[in-house]
């Protein structure tokens, strides 16, 4: 076996599961000026409604993904439209801490709704894998990092190409502004956050056959979701995602050369340390308070 | 507080009213009624077990009133707070059971290293934005909690650190004078914050509040007013820590995870902001509330996530239509009463307004602004 590309290859496919809950992040940062702690938890409550629909129903995969997708937005919609829109006077971090009790709130409802009992998700491709040299990736480790890359230089076409990301970076940049010039702020609003639970859910499926689904199984993926956000800086949109990779990158070759035990713990202490030398991120740009 | 009171009459009532406007006689007034309490279970009016829970809302009151200062005061969310509690938990453990140096020294230990971290964290990530204190202190305990799991000399990994009682004076503790100690602990806690508020540090802090660039122009060092708010409440923490492993004489890794942090943020949003009471009752409704009255519910008490969802809940709702939380409703209450007795005492000059002594610096928390805030 390889030990310098195999462990690669797998820290590509846990960082495509990385950069996509980092996306969901960075996109709500960008268009609320809100930290999206709930991110993971969201994406858990939708991941186990697909593990549910799956295990209950026995549709196939795709169309329980499809039932995720139509879970995630709800909740996204739900969230924005019921709670974070009538917030007109809160400022951020009332919106943030509002995220830290939907968190709880998440995690106390996902039994109730589906159940104590643990369950399983499959893999999209059950078996087969391709010889490189002397490592090997599965077709399902292949179909995840292709997801991730798909979907980050899609979404990053969507924000540079259309007229769509164009209204969501001027949201980005300065909401009452873009709201002046006529660009439905609200609209732009609802869609990330809904765009945000769908990256949520997907990055919960693509986990999940590596774990069981519990109330517990994202938490991982949230906090280092977070991370890639810190690492990357909050300014870009490529950034979190490189974030992501690198992330998961460093936390499996630490975990394979120094310590099997401590290896996240560690990296924790390298972005720590990382913090202190470059505070805003492998891409960020100082960030400058306007009075 | 108010000109009207020294002209008007003293009746006998006065005479008691009175002192209890001192901020300092209400926390010892409120700390004495508690020592009752021990006194009430041992006579078999109140279970030993709802004993138990009291002392924890007590030592979750503590640490909750440093997270106040921090979150109250500068707008900042630490996540971390369950990792520091239980590090200074099982510094306690450490020091009293395994090196035998005593109750002071184990004490010592649990809040001096918490504090020192909590410098360290806070130096490295208060340097840009308010929030990576928020992702720092996250790191931080979820390095703290695989430590508690992983060091086996120190905490006994998840079997969980076993302690007993500790000498305090030459005096074997038990139930009852624990529960004595963390009430003095309180009151000792909640008058350094009412000092630290309404001290040089307080002027500053609420300046920050207020305007952090107005702040830092009359000459507030922000970083080092916020440096301070997270040291004071790891120390709050470490404290906590403390009082809870010497109280229930174990603590296990599985007790210091993440909802534990945002259990006593709930606490602090729930209790009001910048209110040393409202934070203990914060903590009673966040702990007391599932443990005491939820779970006897029919139905619904059996719900294993019940405690969640109420905390959660609690958070958002309390957020989105009464962000003064119970010490605006306190107010609210109070202020017929104040209107009364501000009626009687037509005699004399006319007192201050009681409806214009809410806040003397607005009524705007950091969870809501006056108006619609800019975008940085």
């Amino acid at each position: 076996m390889d030990l310098v590309l195999q462990p690669f290859l797998r820290s590509l496919e846990t960082g495509s599961v990385y950069a996509l809950a980092a996306l969901g992040i960075i996109i709500v940062w960008r268009t609320s000026l809100v930290m999206h702690f709930a991110q993971g938890s969201m994406g858990m409550f939708a991941g186990t409604a697909v593990a549910f629909v799956f295990n209950r129903s026995g549709m196939p995969l795709w169309q329980a993904v499809l039932v995720g997708v139509a879970v995630a937005v709800a909740l996204g919609f739900l969230v924005d439209f019921a709670i974070i829109r009538r917030l007109k006077r809160a400022t951020a971090v009332g919106k943030e801490i509002i995220t830290l009790g939907l968190i709880m709130v998440f995690l106390g409802l996902a039994p109730i709704v589906f159940g104590t009992d643990p369950m399983l998700l499959p893999r999209f491709i059950p078996s087969g894998d391709i010889k490189l040299g002397d490592a090997n990736i599965s077709y399902n480790g292949l179909l995840n990092i292709l997801i991730g890359v798909v979907i980050a230089a899609g979404l990053f076409l969507l924000l540079q190409r259309t007229k769509l990301g164009l209204a969501v970076r001027a949201t980005a940049s300065n909401e009452p502004t873009a709201r002046l010039m006529g660009i439905p702020t609200r609209s732009v609003t609802l869609l990330a956050w809904a765009l945000a639970g769908v990256l949520g859910m997907l990055a919960a499926v693509m986990i999940a056959p590596t774990t069981t689904v519990t109330p517990t199984f994202m938490n991982t993926v949230q906090v280092s979701a977070l991370f890639a956000c810190v690492l990357g800086g909050f300014q870009t949109f490529y950034g979190p995602v490189v974030g992501a990779y690198l992330i998961a990158v460093v936390s499996n070759f630490l975990k394979l050369y120094v310590s099997s035990v401590w290896g996240d713990q560690l990296m924790y202490l390298i972005i720590l340390v990382f913090l202190l030398f470059r505070p805003n991120g492998l891409f960020g740009k100082t960030y400058m308070q306007k009075v | 507080m108010s000109t009207s009171t020294a002209t008007r009459t003293a009746s006998p009532l006065s005479l008691i009213v009175q002192p209890l406007r001192n901020a300092h006689v209400q926390f010892i007034v409120f700390g004495a009624l508690l020592c009752l309490l021990p006194a009430i279970a041992k006579a078999g009016g109140m279970r030993n077990s709802t004993l138990s829970t009291l002392a924890f809302v007590l030592i979750y009151a503590i640490v909750a009133l440093g997270l106040n200062l921090l979150l109250g005061y500068s707008g900042l969310i630490s996540l971390g707070t369950a990792g520091f509690v239980g590090l200074g938990a099982y510094l306690a453990a450490y020091f009293q059971d395994d090196l035998k140096l005593g109750f002071w020294v184990a004490l010592l230990a649990a809040l001096v290293v918490p504090t020192f971290i909590g410098l360290l964290v806070g130096f490295v990530s208060l340097r840009v934005r308010s929030i990576y204190l928020a992702i720092a202190s996250l790191c931080i305990a979820e390095i703290l909690l695989k430590t508690f799991e992983q060091l086996d000399w120190f905490t006994h990994g998840t079997a969980g650190k076993q302690s007993k009682y500790p000498v305090v004076f030459g005096l074997q503790t038990d139930r009852a004078t624990m529960f004595i100690i963390i009430v003095i602990a309180l009151v000792l806690v909640m008058m350094l914050t009412y000092n630290t508020v309404h001290g040089q540090l307080g002027r500053a802090l609420h300046a920050m509040r207020s305007s952090e660039v107005a702040a830092q122009a009359m000459g507030v060092n922000v970083l080092k007013y916020k440096l301070f708010a997270f040291s004071m409440a790891t120390l709050y923490a470490g404290l906590g820590g403390a009082l809870y492993l010497f109280f229930l004489r174990s603590s296990y890794p599985s007790t210091w995870n993440l909802f534990l942090s945002l259990n006593i943020i709930a606490m602090v949003v729930v209790g009001g902001l910048r209110s040393i009471f409202g934070t203990v009752a914060g903590a009673f409704v966040i702990f007391a509330v599932p443990e005491l009255v939820l779970k006897k519910l029919p139905v619904i008490g059996d719900v294993a996530g019940l405690p969640y969802i109420f905390s959660g809940l609690l958070i958002v709702l309390v957020i989105m239509f009464f962000p003064t939380g119970l010490k605006g409703l306190a107010d609210l209450a109070r202020r017929p009463f104040q209107r009364l007795r501000a009626n009687r005492s037509e005699s004399g000059p006319p007192g201050p307004d009681p409806s214009d002594r809410v806040d003397p610096t607005g009524p705007e928390t950091v969870l809501t602004a006056a108006e619609e805030v800019r975008p940085a």
